[in-house]
Formats: C-alpha cells, structure tokens, sequence
C-alpha cells in the first residue's frame, strides 16, 4: 500500500510539474492547471438508514486524504469544463449500535448466519485513483462543478467485527450465543474480497479562489451502486460510498 | 427500490446545489460541506423485539415444600434451545389446576394466557409464543413429572437411544430410559457449540458421534476435532468430543466456554461403584492454548463421576461447571478412572466413589444431590489443549448403589 502511495504521489508530482511547464496552448486546447489537495469525510452507508441501525457509538476519523492534479477548459461565457486524476482514500471508522441486524459471517467455507443485537464496528479503507468529468459555471470568484467520476481502487479492506450483545443464529428463534467485548469472544468478519475495484459516481462541487492562486474547494460524491459487488448479499443493505471532502487548490498556471 | 433512492438522491443534489447558491450569493464564502447528512438525523424508530422466548417459568402453589422436593423447584431458567421445561414434583402433588407464570421476551404475547390455571395431570401442556413484531413463534411444553422411585441400584447407561437434533439434524443427542421408560434427555455434550463453529460438519464429523462397534450394541465415541476457522478466531482451536449427564448453555459457548456446561441432575440414590469399558487412542499432536506443538506431550482422556449437594447452606441453587466440577466444595464423592491409557481392546474400569463428606439420607431422598457422569477425549479440552484426532470410545458404564438401611 505505501508503495501505491508513493508513486501515486511521484507520479502526480510529475504531472503537475509537466503541467506547469506546458504552455496555454497544451495540445492546442487552451488548458488551466492546477494542484489540489484535502480530506474526504464520510462513509460507506445504506441509502436511508435501515431501523435495525439504532446509533452511532463512535465515529473516528481516518486518514482520507486526497490529492490530484485538474484540468480546466473554459468553454463558453461562464461555463467551463474539468478534468482531473486524483488518489484518495474513502475511509471509514465506526462502532453503531444495532438491533434484530441480519449477519452472516463466512470464513473458510465455513457460514455463520443470524440475527445480532449489540454493537458492530466496521472499518474501511478504499485507497484509489478517481478521475472526475465536471461541467464548471463561474459565479463571481466561485467555480460550481458537477459531473461523474470514475475510481479504481488499489487498496481495499472492509472489516470489523460484532461484540457485546447476542447473536440468535438462523433466525430470532435459534440458540442465543453471547457475543463478549474481546478479541476471541467476539464475532469478527471480513468482506475486503467482496468489494468491487471500480466505483462509478456523480459528484458536485465549489472552488472558490480567495487569492490569484490559492483556492479552497468542498465536493460532495456519492456513488451510483454499493462499494461491494453485485452479487454479494451477506449485509443486508446495500452500502454507497458516500463521501464529502474539503482541501485547497493551486494555480499551476 | 432502487430508482427510489435514485431519485431521492437526485433530489439531494439539487437542493444541494441550490443550497450553495444561496450561500454563497449571500454571503461569498465557501464552508465545509458535511457529508454526514445520511448518517445523522435520521435514525427509524425501534423495530419491534423479533425474539419469542419463554425465559422463565416460576410455579405459585399453596404448600411449595408438599409439592416439590426443593423450594428453588418452583422456578426454571429455560434456556434458548430448550423447548420442553420439566417440573419434577412429588408423587402425590395434585397437577389439575396449576397456573405457570411465563417471563416472555418483553412483547411477546403466549397462547394459552400467561398465568392462565392449566390442568397438567394429562401430560404436557403446549404454550405457543408470538414475538411482539409478530413475525415467529415458538412452541414450548411444559411439563410437570412426578419423581419415579428408581427401584434398581444399577443405574445402566449403555448408549443405545440416541437421535439427530430434531430441528437442525446436524448433530446427535443421546436419551436414557427413566423408571417409566420414556426416553429422557439426561446426557449433554458440546454438539451444538461445534455447530455455531463447523456449520458445514456432517453429524458424523462432530466430536460426540455413536459409535455402532460398541462393547454391547452401540457405545459412544468422542474425538478431539479441529473447530476450523470460526475456531481459530475465537481462539478456540479444538472442541474435545465430550459426554455428560447435564445440560450445554449455548449462550456461554463463545464468552464464558467453562460454565457452558452444567454439570449434574438430580439423584435420590448413594452411589458405591462406577463401572464401564473403554478404548482410547491419543491423537498425534499435542497443541497447547495457542496452537502451538508441545513435543513429545501425549494426549489423554478422562472418565469421572462426581456426586455433589446442590444447594449450598443459604438454600441457593449449586450447579457445577467447567471450572469447578471436581473442586467445588459441595462436592460430596468423586469416582476417577485414574489408570486411564491408550488400548485398542475393550479395557473394563471399576471404580469406587471416594467420599469426603456425609450423605445426608433425607436430602438424598428429597432431591438434594445431583450426580454427573463424564466422558472426555481431551483432559484439558476445556481449556483448548489436547491433541485432534484424540479418541475415546465408551460403552456399558454403570453406577452401582447401595440401599442404606
């Protein structure tokens, strides 16, 4: 994962270095550039909370950062088109308390499948390479952005486990197991495998350049399906990455 | 549902969009956009309680002392896998008008009505549980039984009546024939744990399997098996094929494993002898709690039996569990195979129970000893050490009394 960080980083050196030495004119098309880095804030969620979710016990923030190169083309009057490569990680960390939560955990073959009430932490992390496609307007000294991105992901993990509360396995009249608070007495799972490396999403977003060069921006990105694949149905709603994100902005040129 | 949420969404987007507009005509600044919105601020109202358990039945009658043999007879914690909940009374107790009072998953609702007077002399009576979100049910038997005057001084325990688990058929359970001879649920093994671990196993992959070459008929066979992957990660590498006059509460199986079994039921007699046939072979490789090989460590199993008060001074329910089965200080006699070894032929074991303490007979009559009997692969199984493949097979054992005169 560091190395993927690494290059990602020498790589997007290299693109904003390049960009900053290329003429307005880069392929002829009349191109801006710029740096920009941030911070997601946000989450893997089910798309309207499901009654089984009672509350949030914890919510820690997780190393999201995000940081890319753009590309922008005015093109008409105020409007104006975006292109960009950006690494980032969509993280997650979190504990919820739940009730009757259908679970079902799989582990070499071997199926545990019921109904827990208790407490679940569930911690993601989705390192990957987004590339956004946005129409911009210009309003006053703030550009709005909007259009779909396209991520690959190139670390992904998705884990936690189940502690302090009861399973009831198959189904709420099965034999009631104790889940306890440690390692060994809880239920612990893992779904990374079952998370899809391509993510498709629309996203919106500001920047707005308080100085000639220096800017601050915010993006709000929501994806179009789940962050596991298609065929995986061990949690019972479908989890969307839903994620906004703050940073600064730099004029290359 | 989900162009539902499609939709929902685009909507959020565009108050979205005309939210910064706003904000920002007004006011030219851009702030953080929380992304949180899905998370906060919308959580549903409590689901409805799914669960339809009877948790505890506790009997009110007019002389507790003339209807049963104990006090804390008058109540029972049922377990979650428990679906038949037996009082034993006295001979001569009148079972026509009896009114169970039922804690019940809060919500749940019981057909026929909780505390309602039912004629138990019949036999069983059936109390149907619906959940409150009215979505399961449970069917439950209460029965009432008067205690049966075990007229032989050998008990025989041979094996011979065993079943698959009659909901899941995973896994095999063993009956003994009571003085009437009906079929009673008497031994208890770790079956139904393993099963939380290896759902896959087949009933003859479980570590407490019958065994069709028994001495006599069938006898019984208990391995040290691998718990698989659930096992390892709840640390709990092994599951040592045991056997048991007592009960398994499945709730404890992951957090507190020792006292998931309850050792010990209720016997009226003074036991002398403990008798029976085994064969057992270790297995290859020692592993201690960790997993790891200890060289050269040959695994062995264990055959005891141990008679105990099962009330202590203040008149308190006495169980023994896992921890404490042969250091309890209610324990009265103990009989232990201690000679046991590896041997591929039937070897006899004849003990004799070892007494530390009186026996007081009137307590004995009234129900106030309870006698367990164990088998066990692995001597430190409880504790996750032992060797896989370890093998101990058992048939024909007896407990031999004598009448006190």
């Amino acid at each position: 994962m560091k190395k993927t960080i690494i290059s990602a980083i020498l790589v997007l050196t290299a693109l904003a270095a390049h960009a900053s030495k290329a003429d307005s004119t880069f392929l002829g098309m009349g191109f801006r550039f710029e740096g920009r880095v941030g911070y997601n804030i946000g989450g893997t969620a089910p798309m309207g909370m499901p009654a089984t979710i009672r509350a949030l016990n914890r919510f820690s923030l997780t190393p999201n950062i995000t940081f890319g190169v753009g590309a922008y083309k005015p093109i008409y009057g105020r409007w104006g088109a975006k292109v960009g490569i950006t690494f980032e990680n969509k993280g997650m960390d979190m504990d919820a308390r739940v009730k009757n939560y259908h679970m079902e955990i799989v582990k070499g073959g071997e199926v545990l499948a019921g109904v827990f009430t208790g407490n679940v932490v569930t911690r993601v992390t989705q390192w990957m390479f987004t590339v956004p496609l946005q129409v911009t307007c210009d309003v006053g000294k703030v550009r709005l952005r909007c259009g779909p991105y396209f991520s690959y992901l190139t670390g992904r993990t998705f884990d936690g486990w189940a502690y302090d509360g009861y399973l009831r396995v198959d189904d709420p009249t099965g034999a009631k197991v104790m889940l306890g608070h440690d390692e060994g007495e809880r239920g612990e799972y893992d779904f990374s495998d079952s998370m899809r490396r391509l993510q498709i999403g629309m996203g919106i977003g500001a920047d707005w350049y308080f100085m000639k060069k220096f800017g601050v921006w915010a993006d709000l990105n929501m994806g179009f399906h789940g962050v596991h694949k298609s065929d995986f149905h061990t949690i019972e709603q479908t989890l969307y990455p839903i994620y906004g994100a703050v940073g600064i902005t730099y004029k290359i040129r | 549902m989900h162009l539902k949420n499609r939709i929902g969404f685009l909507f959020r987007y565009y108050f979205f969009v005309k939210m910064l507009r706003k904000f920002f005509k007004h006011t030219g600044v851009l702030m953080m956009a929380a992304a949180m919105m899905p998370l906060s601020s919308c959580f549903k109202d409590e689901p409805l309680n799914a669960e339809a358990d009877i948790e505890r039945v506790v009997v009110k009658v007019a002389q507790p002392e003339q209807f049963f043999f104990q006090l804390t007879d008058t109540a029972q914690q049922v377990l979650s896998t428990d679906s038949v909940v037996t009082f034993v009374v006295r001979g001569h107790a009148d079972l026509t008008a009896l009114a169970p009072r039922l804690t019940l998953t809060p919500g749940a609702t019981v057909v026929p009505a909780n505390g309602s007077v039912q004629d138990f002399s019949k036999g069983p009576v059936t109390y149907v549980v619906t959940s409150q979100d009215g979505q399961w049910k449970r069917r439950y038997k209460i029965v009432f039984e008067p205690q049966l005057v075990i007229v032989s001084d050998t008990i025989k325990y041979d094996f011979e009546i065993f079943d698959l688990e009659p909901s899941s058929k995973k896994y095999y359970l063993w009956y003994n024939l009571n003085a009437a001879g009906q079929p009673i649920q008497e031994w208890a093994s770790g079956n139904p744990g393993y099963k939380i671990a290896r759902a896959t196993a087949k009933p003859d992959e479980y570590p407490t399997i019958p065994l069709a070459e028994g001495y006599e008929g069938y006898g019984v066979k208990l391995i040290t098996r691998d718990t698989g992957p659930f096992g390892k990660m709840s640390k709990k590498p092994i599951a040592a094929g045991n056997l048991f006059l007592g009960e398994f509460d499945m709730s404890k199986a992951t957090t507190e494993t020792l006292k998931s079994t309850r050792f010990g039921l209720p016997f009226t007699k003074r036991p002398t002898k403990y008798t029976g046939y085994y064969k057992y072979t270790g297995g290859d490789t020692y592993k201690d709690k960790d997993g790891n090989v200890v060289p050269g460590k040959k695994d062995i199993g264990s055959i005891y039996a141990v008679l105990y008060r099962n009330h202590d001074a203040a008149g308190n329910e006495v169980m023994l569990f896992g921890d404490d089965v042969q250091t309890n200080p209610n324990i009265v006699a103990i009989a232990k195979v201690k000679d046991l070894h590896e041997t591929t032929e039937w070897t006899a074991f004849d003990v004799p129970f070892e007494y530390s303490k009186d026996v007081d007979e009137q307590l004995l009559e009234n129900r106030g000893y309870s006698l367990t009997v164990v088998f066990s692969a692995s001597v430190e199984g409880d504790l996750f050490i032992g060797a896989i493949g370890s093998t101990l097979c058992v048939d024909k054992v007896r407990v031999i009394c004598t009448r006190e005169e």
